[in-house]
C-alpha cells in the first residue's frame, strides 16, 4: 500500500512518519532541496499551549518530531514578552537532524521534485503528475503543499517575492492539489475582505548585530530593543499570520530570539529604519532576503476538510498542516500532520477514521479551527496553542497544563496511548 | 513564457499561462517556466510588452524547386536568426509593398548562425504566397518574428536523447522536419526517415537527410484519407523491429491524425509530436483565427499555446 505525501515542511514530515509507522510504502515529495519549508526559519516550539500539545502528542505515539526539536534546542524554558516557557530549536541544525530520521525510517524522500497535477477517477485520484511530465500512482495522497506564496500570491497580496526560503524563482511555485483536484481552496484574511497574511517574522544574521546583542542573545535566547517612538506601527500588527505575537509590545519593542540566526519578531521591516536601533548599525537579513521590503503571503489555499483530515468532495485525499486550515506554527503543523498520516492507512484499510477527541488540546483545535473556517470573522483569525484566540480558549477549558502526569492521564483514560504507534498493514 | 510575456492576452485577462492573468485572484502555476509572468507584468507597470517586429531582410537566394514551390535564403540579424534555431520556430513573411492581412505563417527550414541566414520553403498556394513569388534575389522580405509554437508537442522533442526515433514526412512538411531532425541528431538520437514526397516528384531535402538520417524509406503514405497498405507495413515493420522512442510526423493533419492512432496502438508508450497546421494571421493569440475548443472544454491559441498533439486532432468540439 503506498501512500504520496506532497509537500515536505512539518506536516507533511509529520505524516510520512505516522503512515509510515501504521505500515505504508511512504513516498514524500518536496520541491526545495530542503526539507521542513518554513520550519527552516521557525524555531519556537512548547511556548505558552504548545507545551501541552507537544506533550500530548508523545502520549498519543507521535511524539518523533518533538523529541528531536527538543534535542536541537538552543534554549528550553525561555520568556519573552506574552510567551512563556519557549524552546528555540537551532534552525541550522534541525533539516539534517529530520532528513536523517526519515531516512532511517527507509521513508523515500524525492527532493527538488515538484507535483503539479492529478489524474481522478470520479472522486478518488489516481496518480500525479510531476513537473516534469511523469506520472506517479499511489493509493492515498496527502496534501501538505501549504499556503505559502507563490509569487504572484505575494505580489497580489502582499509587497511582491521577498525572496524567502521556499525560493520559488529557483524551485517553481507551490501548485495547490485540491484545486487541481477539483476542490476549491478557502482563503484567510487579514482584515475584512483583504485575503492573505504576511508570514510574522524574519532572520537576522546574527553576525551582524553588536557584540553586547549577540552575546545576550547566546546566553538568554531573547533580546528586547526599543524602536524609536517616531518609527512604531501598531498598524502593521494586524498584517501579521502569527497573531499570538501581534501584540503591543511587538510593536514598541524589536524582539530578538535566538534560534541559532537572530529571529526578529516582525514581519517586515525597512533596512533603514532597522539600522537605527541602538545594536543593529549594521543589520542584515538572512530570511527573507529582501526581509526590508516584505514577507511571503499565506493563508490562500485551505482546503475543506473533516477533522479526521480528509479533504472534503475527494475519496482519498488527506491534508494537513496549514493546507488544512488558518494554524500557524510548527507543533500544529505536526499534530495535523501526523493524524492526516495515521488516518490514510485506515482509509485504505476501511478502517473508521480516527477523530482526537475535544478533551485534548490537539483534537480541540482541529475541531475548533474548522468550525471557525466556516464563519467570516473565524476567516480573519489564526488558530494556534501559542496565543490569541486559541490559547485563550485553551486556559477557559482547561486544557492547558504543564502537568506531564496529568497528561499521560488524560490519553489513557480515553484509551489512546501511542496510538499512532499502532502498525495497522 | 517567452521574451514576450506579459503580451496584450494579459492586459484582457486571457493569459494562456498565468491564472492571475487569466481571471483568477490565486496563483494556479501548472505551466511554470522559471519566471512569474504576473511578476513581469508588475515590474511592467502593468502594461503588455512590446509585440513581435517586423524585420527587412534581405534575400540572399531564390530557388524555384519543381513547379511551384519557392526556397528563399535570406539575411537576418544576429538576434533573429538565433532566436529562430529551435524546432518548431516559424515566422510571418510577407512582400514589403503590401498590407498586413499579407502576412503568412512559414516554418523555418534551416538557420545558419555563423552567416546569419534563414532557408524558408514556400508552397505557391493563393494570394499571399504569390504575391511572395514576384520577390527576387537582392530584393526584400518583411519578416514579424519569431515564433515557436509550429510543433505539437515540442516537449517530447526536446527531452528525447540515446534514443531510436522516427520521423514521417510529406510534400511541404518536409521544411519543418529539418529543424527537427537536426535537434535529434543533436541529442545522440539515431533517426529513421520515411518521407512521401506527394505531390511533388523528389524531395528538396536530399542533402539534409544524407547528413542526418539513419536510413530513409520512401513511400505513398496515404490515399483518400487512409494509410495505405504500403506504409502500414513499413510503419509496422519499424516501429515493432526498432525500439522506436519518439515519432514525429510533418504532414496534412490527417496523417497527423492517423499516424498518431497507429503508434498509439501498437504502444501506448512512444512519444508523438507533429506539425502544429492551424490556420494563423497575427501569431499573437489576437485575431482568434487559430483557437481551437477540444471537448476537455479548454480554448487553446494554437499560434502560441504548447499542447499534445491529441489535444489538437481528437476531440474536438463543434458545438
Amino acid at each position: 500500500m503506498k501512500v504520496v505525501i506532497i509537500g515536505g515542511g512539518w506536516s507533511g514530515c509529520s505524516a510520512a512518519i505516522t503512515a509510515k509507522k501504521a505500515g505504508a510504502e511512504v513516498v514524500l515529495y518536496e520541491k526545495t532541496d530542503m526539507l521542513l519549508g518554513l520550519g527552516n526559519v521557525g524555531g519556537i516550539m512548547r511556548n505558552n499551549g504548545r507545551y501541552t500539545a507537544s506533550e500530548e502528542m508523545i502520549a498519543l505515539g507521535a511524539g518523533d518530531l518533538i523529541n528531536l526539536t527538543d534535542e536541537n534546542s538552543r534554549h528550553k524554558n525561555i520568556d519573552f514578552p506574552g510567551h512563556k516557557h519557549a524552546w528555540l530549536y537551532d534552525v541550522n541544525k534541525i533539516e539534517p537532524a529530520v532528513g536523517k530520521y526519515l531516512k532511517d525510517m527507509d521513508i523515500e524522500v524525492k527532493l527538488i521534485t515538484r507535483v503539479v497535477d492529478v489524474e481522478k477517477e470520479g472522486n478518488t485520484i489516481k496518480g500525479i503528475y510531476l513537473s516534469d511530465g511523469k506520472y506517479v500512482v499511489a493509493d492515498v495522497f496527502i496534501e501538505t503543499t501549504g499556503s505559502t506564496g507563490p509569487m504572484g500570491n505575494c505580489l497580489k497580496y502582499g509587497n511582491g517575492c521577498s525572496m524567502c526560503i521556499l525560493r520559488c524563482p529557483a524551485f517553481g511555485p507551490r501548485v495547490s492539489i485540491s484545486y487541481r483536484a477539483g476542490i476549491e481552496d478557502l482563503k484567510g484574511e487579514r482584515e475584512e475582505d483583504v485575503y492573505g497574511a504576511f508570514s510574522g517574522s524574519c532572520k537576522l544574521a546574527k553576525d551582524s548585530l553588536a557584540g553586547d546583542v549577540i552575546k545576550q542573545l547566546d546566553e538568554t535566547g531573547v533580546v528586547v530593543l526599543k524602536v524609536p517612538q517616531e518609527d512604531i506601527n501598531l498598524d502593521k500588527l494586524k498584517l501579521k499570520v502569527c497573531q499570538q505575537y501581534a501584540l503591543k509590545e511587538f510593536a514598541e519593542n524589536m524582539i530578538l530570539l535566538d534560534t541559532g540566526h537572530a529571529k526578529l519578531m516582525t514581519s517586515y521591516y525597512p533596512l533603514e529604519k532597522l539600522r537605527k536601533i541602538k545594536g543593529l548599525e549594521n543589520a542584515k537579513y538572512i530570511d527573507p532576503y529582501a526581509g526590508g521590503k516584505g514577507n511571503s503571503i499565506r493563508y490562500l489555499s485551505v482546503a475543506p476538510r473533516a477533522n479526521n483530515m480528509k479533504v472534503i468532495g475527494l475519496d482519498n485525499l488527506f491534508c494537513a498542516g496549514e493546507k488544512a486550515g488558518l494554524f500557524v506554527g510548527h507543533t500544529e503543523a505536526i499534530i495535523t500532520g501526523a493524524l492526516a498520516g495515521h488516518n490514510a492507512i485506515r482509509n485504505y484499510l476501511g478502517m473508521p477514521l480516527l477523530i482526537l477527541p475535544r478533551a485534548l488540546a490537539v483534537g480541540d483545535i482541529i475541531a475548533y479551527a474548522n468550525e471557525k473556517m466556516n464563519s467570516k470573522e473565524g476567516r480573519t483569525n489564526r488558530y494556534t496553542f501559542a496565543g490569541a484566540e486559541y490559547f485563550k480558549r485553551m486556559q477557559e477549558l482547561g486544557l492547558y497544563t504543564l502537568d506531564i502526569d496529568e497528561i499521560k492521564g488524560k490519553v489513557e483514560k480515553l484509551n489512546l496511548t501511542h496510538i499512532f504507534n499502532e502498525k495497522l498493514i | 513564457m517567452s521574451q514576450a510575456c506579459p503580451c496584450h492576452l494579459a492586459e484582457t485577462g486571457d493569459c494562456i499561462l498565468c491564472s492571475q492573468l487569466a481571471g483568477k485572484d490565486f496563483c494556479d502555476c501548472c505551466n511554470w517556466n522559471g519566471v512569474c509572468i504576473y511578476q513581469e507584468y508588475s515590474s511592467n507597470n502593468y502594461k503588455a510588452k512590446e509585440s513581435r517586429k517586423y524585420y527587412n531582410c534581405e534575400i540572399l537566394e531564390k530557388r524555384r524547386f519543381e513547379e511551384n514551390v519557392i526556397i528563399f535564403e535570406v539575411r537576418g540579424s544576429d538576434k533573429l536568426v538565433s532566436e529562430l534555431v529551435h524546432a518548431g520556430s516559424y515566422i510571418f513573411v510577407r512582400r514589403p509593398d503590401t498590407d498586413t492581412r499579407f502576412d503568412t505563417p512559414i516554418s523555418i527550414m534551416d538557420t545558419d548562425t555563423r552567416n546569419n541566414t534563414i532557408t524558408i520553403a514556400i508552397e505557391i498556394k493563393g494570394s499571399k504566397t504569390k504575391a511572395l513569388d514576384a520577390l527576387e534575389v537582392g530584393g526584400e522580405l518583411l519578416v514579424k518574428a519569431p515564433f515557436w509554437n509550429g510543433i505539437l508537442g515540442l516537449k517530447n522533442i526536446f527531452t528525447i536523447k540515446d534514443s531510436k526515433c522516427l520521423i514521417v514526412a510529406r510534400g511541404i512538411g518536409q521544411a519543418p522536419m529539418i529543424p527537427a531532425l537536426k535537434h535529434l541528431h543533436a541529442n545522440n538520437n539515431e533517426i529513421i526517415v520515411v518521407l512521401d514526397n506527394s505531390p511533388y516528384k523528389n524531395s528538396f531535402v536530399n542533402k539534409y537527410l544524407e547528413k542526418y538520417a539513419l536510413k530513409v524509406v520512401r513511400c505513398n503514405a496515404i490515399c483518400r484519407g487512409r494509410i495505405t497498405d504500403e506504409f502500414n507495413d513499413i510503419l509496422n515493420d519499424l516501429i515493432r523491429n526498432n525500439d522506436i522512442s519518439l515519432v514525429h510526423c510533418d504532414a496534412t493533419d490527417i496523417l497527423n491524425y492517423e499516424l498518431m492512432k497507429f503508434v498509439e496502438d501498437i504502444d501506448k508508450s512512444i512519444k508523438y509530436s507533429c506539425c502544429n497546421n492551424a490556420k494563423m494571421c497575427c501569431g499573437e493569440g489576437i485575431c482568434g483565427c487559430c483557437t481551437r475548443k477540444n471537448n476537455d472544454r479548454k480554448l487553446r491559441r494554437l499560434c502560441k499555446m504548447q499542447t499534445e498533439p491529441k489535444y489538437v486532432l481528437e476531440g474536438r468540439r463543434i458545438f
